[in-house]
């Protein structure tokens, strides 16, 4: 009897496991969730995808060289073209057509699979472009063109089809893409070095009057330490992109209110760290240093600075490391840098592999930055 | 001459630590304080060089008041006063020599000190000093990389840098292996052979046999024994610790003279 579970632990269990699945089902309906889609849907995401894992990443200098051929319109307007028929060359199926006639144009020997720029040249009038081509792997394409009115010979003189081939030439160099997103790279970098190590330099002695074991001592030092720890906490529950905001609604966007936004979180948020560094310190050295006769000053510099160097190196280290993470979300919001050089890129959808470059170069960096941030902290341990 | 009067401590939880205390030390001894864990020894002698306050008393030094003297005479004063402590209380991370020359920081420069820069002739004392308990060659050693027993000799050599006329060394040797007591113990006696007063505290009786000059003995903050060393016999010694405390003894590890 007694080792039967009582009928109402049972209905509990069974009441708490209905709650859970209700809680469950219905904050699955709230954000929407459907899995189903995420597998139908995929299609969507394949070009982003591929493009991002094909980066623009190299680049080599393009040689372009130009083939014509006359075409008068319409017959007997000005000479037909004398043909050619050796290296790179153009034929059209007629010699020459009346207005709103359809031809042919193919070109020979070109350079093989290369994007080709046709276009119309007038006399007097300019040049008028015409869809891009590509050329098969023997360098030829066949293309249907219109023969129009306003390409019509002037004074004895035909209008020229142009075809403009680009062959890469010399060695592959970095592209636009690389040498930009560098840019942008070092715009976030030295955004979370200089936010970090401002708020540093700021935390440090903050730090100390938020630690209990150095500043809450009498009526006034406990006062200015339930202050220091008040103020971090309260800043601390501001997201850095919440402050950004705040700060882009004050100065636009930028760089700038970036940097303010990520320093002020980043005092508070090491603030706290280090007071809790400056707290969990062994207190012996400093009665062992009072004892000598050392004031105030001497004793926190040989006794309790030695203990809390590594600590709060390494958590400046670890902050700029989060930081480098932030300013690419907050750059994302407008506040410059990589962050900001991808959104653009994304947001123009014809920018997906300069996208996949940023994206790359931010997998780099954190994880160099992870690597680095894991190797000083060993090292100081 | 050293003299308290009157010392009570109560802490502000309410622990009353000490009770009207009252004795005298006079120069040139070594006076020791037994009592059990918690009987105020440490907080009687921590009351010495104030690191912590006493509710009432009075403390004098050569007619000096210690109790009453102000933050900057109290550094003064604390100069002249080393101690060495239970877990040695040196900074791990730092050098040994760092740590000894933290010891002259009550002399030093205080702006040239924090900037790391001392006088050379610091440097050469604080050699002497580490040769003095024997560990010379440790001087850019890091501190956590000695031995228990080294840690207490430059423990012992960071009071030395305050060319201290008292030392206060609370329960020494109670951290290390009883085989380094004595070794620990006999630095100590040298200072008091050459003219420093040692007031410490200890546990094991051979060694407060061995070493004191005199002798207090505290229970529960109430001095309950003040006299020479000889006079603690067993009875005593159960009067003092309680009806359950066993003795144990140290003199088996005694080390090589």
């Amino acid at each position: 009897m007694k080792n039967r579970p009582s009928i109402w632990r049972i209905a509990l269990t069974t009441l708490l496991i209905a709650a859970g699945v209700v809680i469950i089902g219905y904050s699955s309906r709230v954000t929407k969730i459907d899995f189903v889609r995420l597998f139908k849907d995929a299609p969507k995401a394949k070009s982003l995808i591929s493009a991002i894992l094909s980066p623009d990443l190299v680049t080599r200098d393009l040689q372009t060289t130009t083939i014509e051929i006359a075409f008068p319109i319409p017959c007997g307007s000005a000479p037909n073209a004398t043909p050619i028929t050796s290296g790179p060359h153009l034929t059209t199926s007629v010699p020459c057509a009346s207005v709103k006639d359809t031809f042919t144009l193919e070109g020979f020997s070109l350079s093989p699979n290369a994007q080709i720029a046709i276009r119309w040249q007038i006399p007097t009038i300019g040049s008028l472009t015409l869809p891009y081509a590509n050329t098969d792997a023997n360098g030829h394409f066949t293309m249907q063109l219109d023969a129009k009115q306003i390409a019509a010979s002037t004074n004895n003189t035909a209008s020229f089809i142009q075809v403009d081939t680009r062959i890469p030439v010399g060695n592959m160099k970095p592209s636009q893409a690389v040498n930009d997103v560098l840019q942008a790279m070092f715009v976030t970098i030295f955004m979370a070095l200089l936010s970090t190590s401002i708020a540093t330099i700021i935390a440090v002695p903050l730090s100390f009057l938020a630690a209990s074991n150095i500043t809450r001592h009498g009526p006034v030092g406990t006062t200015v330490y339930y202050l220091t720890r008040s103020f971090f906490n309260l800043i601390r529950s501001y997201d850095p992109l919440v402050m950004a905001t705040v700060f882009a609604f004050w100065l636009g966007f930028g760089p700038f209110p970036g940097t303010l936004a990520l320093m002020v979180v980043t005092t508070a948020s090491l603030g706290k760290m280090f007071s809790e560094a400056v707290e969990n310190i062994d207190p012996g050295p400093i009665e062992a240093l009072q004892a000598t006769g050392a004031n105030r000053l001497q004793t926190i510099v040989f006794s309790v600075i030695p203990q809390i160097v590594p600590d709060f190196v390494s958590y400046t280290i670890y902050h700029w490391d989060i930081n480098i993470r932030i300013s690419t979300i907050i750059g994302f919001v407008g506040g410059g840098g990589i962050g900001y050089y991808l959104s653009t890129q994304i947001n123009s959808m014809i920018g997906y592999h300069k996208a996949g470059t940023a994206i790359w170069a931010i997998v780099a960096v954190v994880w160099a930055m992870d690597f680095l941030s894991a190797e000083v902290r060993k090292r100081l341990a | 001459m050293l003299r308290v009067e009157n010392l009570t401590k109560i802490y502000p939880g309410g622990t009353q630590a000490l009770k009207n205390v009252s004795f005298e030390v006079k120069d040139g001894e070594f006076l020791v304080i037994i009592g059990l864990s918690g009987s105020g020894k440490s907080t009687l002698l921590r009351c010495i060089n104030r690191l912590i306050e006493p509710t009432e008393g009075k403390i004098t030094w050569d007619e000096r008041d210690i109790t009453a003297a102000s933050p900057k005479e109290l550094l003064k004063i604390r100069r002249n006063i080393g101690m060495v402590f239970q877990q040695f209380n040196l900074v791990k991370r730092s050098s040994v020599m760092t740590n000894v020359l933290s010891g002259r920081l009550g002399y030093a420069n205080p702006w040239l000190s924090v900037l790391g820069i001392w006088l050379s002739a610091d440097r050469e004392r604080a050699i002497k000093a580490l040769e003095r308990v024997g560990i010379g060659d440790k001087a850019s050693s890091r501190a956590d990389a000695l031995s228990g027993g080294q840690q207490q000799r430059v423990g012992i050599a960071r009071a030395l840098m305050q060319e201290p006329r008292i030392v206060l060394a609370d329960e020494p040797v109670a951290s290390l292996d009883p085989v380094l007591s004595h070794s620990i113990l006999q630095y100590l006696e040298q200072l008091n052979k050459d003219g420093i007063t040692v007031l410490c505290s200890l546990h094991f009786l051979d060694l407060v046999h061995r070493y004191a000059t005199r002798v207090i003995a505290l229970k529960d903050g109430v001095l309950v024994f003040e006299g020479l060393p000889q006079e603690i016999n067993r009875a005593k010694f159960k009067e003092i610790y309680g009806e359950e405390a066993q003795e144990v003894r140290a003199t088996s590890f005694e080390a090589p003279a």
